[in-house]
């Protein structure tokens, strides 16, 4: 083996030198690094996938965010969905493809645990926001450049992934993290999958499916017709159906196409695109799923519903949003075309707007800081964070419409999770104060299941103002005991915000047990975790 | 996107397996080499494609780069490697199926490592079932040594479990040489053929080098055997190999028949493996103990000579073939 030591010894200026200077970094085959490399900053989400904390990395003091691996005990192992994800992103190199840094692990502390298996993490940078919960701020308003900025990246995203053979197939406002540098990166890849078929090329659009996939992917507000009438043959055209859902999310400022269930998915497509006809849908009367509708005859409604932003807006959002799979437009040509071509141009990442931006930092940075929270001390209560404030608040309001919302759609963090659309206006008066405590602390021994949401100030150490940022920032979950951390994850009624939505299944059983989820009872939670569980394992029979 | 490189692994790694506790040199090379033909001949049984099998050989070749050889059985964590390279590839098996194919070749009931010679009527009259047929309470134990391992696994390897395999380069780059004017598929084949018998070499060859060296070396070692002629120049160049590291791997991957051959033959590491089918630890301790081995070795000395006395074979080898 020393003839390879000496090989690296004298380096030739030659191609192989050359290789070896940029292939992957030795580190890479050294093992996963240990939780211990990353100092814990509080807890982000939880979702069916796992919880997601923040952290900042002790060996380059970057923060990133640590995505918790949930072992089921699975009688197959390593769960394959989170298998692929993690293959997936460590092949993948682009800017607006969130990285995949490291894969941490964290042992169970010896005897007294029960849990006999370590736990994974995957590391992920920071990313301040995600594109739903940035949408959701009534104070942030896209402007034109901006909005233009952002669909530049996530195309060019998107032609990467398409490019790979890859389909993401949960295109969706969540699912897109942008940080504060203006740069957008699509993540969550537990649905993405390698693609048989041809990559797209320019002005073909989809092209043609080469087999067969299952059709119980993309969340729901975001699924193209063809998945919806249960094309099993579909193409990388699935993924761009998305990124005209999220365009149009952006013009408006809410998602545009909120269905309750899949055949008003339909009916709202319908209306929206027009009624499918052999003209502008050709053979949708042979898919599995067109047999039992007989939608009536509606002509499309885009320009009217959205005009006012201009002609070439529309074009695109048309281009994007054809019933025709195979004629809709693809990432390469979406890119050439004259919207980003136009005045206004689109932004440099670096000079959007950093007045508004800046602001909206500040206030996701203090909402960060108190979802961050320490469990309350024992015998107190649970800390929870202050969007639990701010969804109680409206979940008592809106109730049924809060659950839906959420099972569908819900924020990447928690956060971030968005409110019910209003039927008029895009910011309800409730939501508008949701910033800093509007109102005083309840006592430190207030119930743990009262119905208020604020319950959570009870725990919490008494600060000043803005202040208080040491006691979070210091904070180390303490993750050798047992007991805090089985109370932490006792909190599943946040489970929509991580990744909840990329459910494949979002039926009424599930939308129900969504809504049940606003249960304060902890037994129910926990019935209600069962069944993410049982859910969870249907749907990684479905990812094959 | 790294779809064509493999990490690889670093001279500490490999200076450490060879100071890694007790085991003498030949041991863990017998070792390594029987696992690797094991989880080859489980390949074939779970009716794998080589590019599956062949993935799973690099996987386990890496994990023992990183831990050590005598933490497990070593069918277990052929099987462990097995399992989760078809589980992530589009062919999954399951552990059921891993665990019988298993169990059948680590029986004495299979060929497998045991002497052909043996009458084959005779075997098949000895061909009874409850030898590799596990029962309820042995199946879960494998189920749960199996998923203990693929856990390790995973962690050795960083979860950097996408292996680039060489030999879809070797036929791009065999018809980018117009197959040196020789029937496709007699130079391909044999092209192939090292690539496959390289899987199995203790020297790692697939953690040493890139995909596109070793299919150059194979191409090399496959023209010299059809009696090819290559181009005048130094065509490697054109594929990113250079002189020195395919001069290596041509010998490395030449030198394996030969020594598979005598490690199964006269020359037995281990007494009493031979006609015993797969190595197992307990045939590695029991031989340690007869060596007087017990523990941890001191022979950190003797590694680097050792080292050194093998390099000179092979470029006295080198030599002696060209």
């Amino acid at each position: 083996m020393s003839i390879l030591e000496s090989q690296e010894g004298g380096n030739a200026p030659s191609p192989r030198s050359f290789a070896i200077a940029h292939q992957r970094p030795k580190s890479s085959f050294v093992g996963c690094s240990r939780i211990t490399d990353y100092e814990v900053l509080g807890k982000l989400g939880e979702g069916t996938f796992g919880e997601v904390h923040r952290a900042r990395s002790k060996k380059t003091g970057a923060l990133v965010a640590l995505k918790k691996i949930i072992m089921h005990n699975e009688k197959d192992g390593f769960p394959i969905t989170a298998l692929r994800e993690i293959k997936l992103l460590k092949l993948l190199s682009h800017k607006n493809i969130l990285r995949l840094e490291d894969m941490a692990v964290e042992h169970p502390a010896r005897s007294t645990d029960k849990r006999k298996r370590p736990i994974m993490y995957m590391v992920t940078p920071y990313m301040d926001h995600d594109l739903s919960g940035l949408l959701d701020n009534p104070s942030v308003h896209f402007t034109v450049p901006q909005i233009k900025c952002y669909m530049l990246q996530l195309l060019e995203g998107l032609k990467y992934l398409h490019a790979n053979h890859i389909l993401h197939r949960d295109m969706k406002a969540a699912n897109l993290l942008i940080n504060n540098k203006g740069i957008l990166q699509i993540a969550d890849f537990g649905l993405a999958r390698h693609y048989d078929g041809e990559v797209p090329k320019p002005g073909k659009g989809g092209g043609e499916g080469r087999r067969d996939y299952t059709s119980l992917v993309v969340t729901r507000w975001y699924r193209p017709p063809e998945l919806l009438l249960h094309l099993k043959r579909y193409t990388t055209a699935i993924d761009m159906w998305g990124v005209g859902c999220v365009f149009g999310e952006m013009l408006v400022g809410k998602p545009i196409l909120a269905g309750e269930s899949d055949g008003h998915q339909l009916e709202i497509i319908f209306e929206l695109c027009g009624s499918p006809t052999d003209e502008n849908m050709p053979g949708w009367r042979s898919l599995p799923g067109a047999e039992a509708i007989h939608p009536r005859p509606r002509p499309e409604t885009i320009s009217q519903r959205f005009g006012s932003h201009g002609p070439v807006a529309v074009s695109l959002l048309r281009e994007l949003l054809k019933l025709d799979w195979r004629s809709r437009i693809n990432a390469i040509d979406a890119l050439q075309h004259p919207y980003f071509r136009t005045a206004p141009y689109p932004a440099q990442p670096g000079e959007l707007p950093s007045f508004e931006e800046s602001h909206e930092l500040d206030r996701r940075k203090f909402h960060d800081r108190r979802a961050a929270l320490p469990p309350a001390p024992k015998g107190g209560t649970v800390g929870r964070g202050p969007h639990d404030g701010s969804n109680a608040g409206f979940g008592g309001g809106g109730g049924d419409g809060f659950g839906s919302r959420n099972g569908v759609n819900g924020g990447r963090y928690p956060r971030n999770s968005r409110d019910p659309p209003p039927a008029d206006g895009r910011v309800p008066a409730w939501h508008r104060d949701r910033g800093l405590p509007p109102r005083p602390p309840p006592p430190i021994d207030y119930p743990l299941d009262h119905p208020d949401g604020y319950r959570d100030r009870g725990g919490r150490p008494p600060r000043g103002g803005g202040g208080g940022r040491q006691d979070v920032d210091t904070y180390i979950p303490s993750y050798d005991r047992d007991a805090p951390r089985r109370r932490r994850d006792d909190r599943d009624d946040r489970r929509h915000d991580w990744d909840r939505p990329r459910r494949p299944d979002f039926d009424e059983r599930a939308r129900a047990s969504r809504t049940r989820s606003r249960s304060r009872s902890p037994i129910v939670r926990d019935r209600e975790r069962d069944r993410d569980r049982d859910r969870d394992r249907d749907r990684d029979m479905y990812r094959r | 996107m790294s779809h064509m490189t493999n990490p690889l692994a670093t001279p500490e790694q490999l200076f450490q397996r060879r100071s890694f506790g007790a085991l003498p040199l030949e041991l863990q090379d017998a070792i390594f080499f029987a696992a690797q033909c094991l989880t080859q001949a489980a390949g074939i049984l779970l009716q794998l494609p080589q590019s599956i099998t062949a993935q799973a050989n690099v996987l386990l070749a890496r994990y023992w780069l990183v831990e050590p050889l005598m933490a497990h059985e070593f069918s277990d964590v052929s099987a462990a490697a097995m399992y989760l390279t078809a589980k992530l590839s589009a062919s999954p098996r399951s552990p059921r199926d891993v665990c019988n194919v298993y169990a059948y070749l680590v029986s004495p009931a299979s060929t497998f490592f045991h002497p052909l010679h043996q009458p084959l009527a005779a075997a098949a009259a000895e061909n009874n079932p409850p030898k590799y047929c596990l029962s309820e309470s042995q199946y879960q134990s494998f189920h749960a040594r199996l998923l203990a391992i693929e856990a390790r696994v995973f962690y050795a390897l960083s979860f950097n479990t996408h292996v680039a395999l060489p030999h879809p380069l070797a036929v791009t780059y065999l018809q980018a040489l117009d197959f040196l004017n020789m029937p496709k598929e007699t130079i391909a084949k044999r092209a192939l053929a090292y690539l496959n018998a390289a899987v199995l070499s203790p020297q790692m060859l697939y953690c040493t080098s890139q995909p596109n060296a070793l299919a150059v070396a194979a191409i090399y070692n496959a023209a010299r055997d059809v009696g090819a002629k290559m181009p005048e120049c130094e065509w490697w160049e054109v594929f990113d190999v250079d002189r020195e590291e395919l001069g290596f791997l041509v010998v490395g991957m030449r030198s394996i028949e030969g020594w598979g051959r005598k490690i199964r033959g006269e020359e037995e590491p281990i007494k009493g493996w031979k006609g015993k089918g797969m190595l197992t630890r307990r045939m590695v301790q029991e031989e340690l103990r007869r060596r007087g081995i017990e523990e941890v070795g001191e022979e950190g000395d003797d590694v680097e000579a050792d080292m050194a006395r093998r390099l000179d074979e092979r470029m006295a080898e080198l030599e002696g073939g060209s």
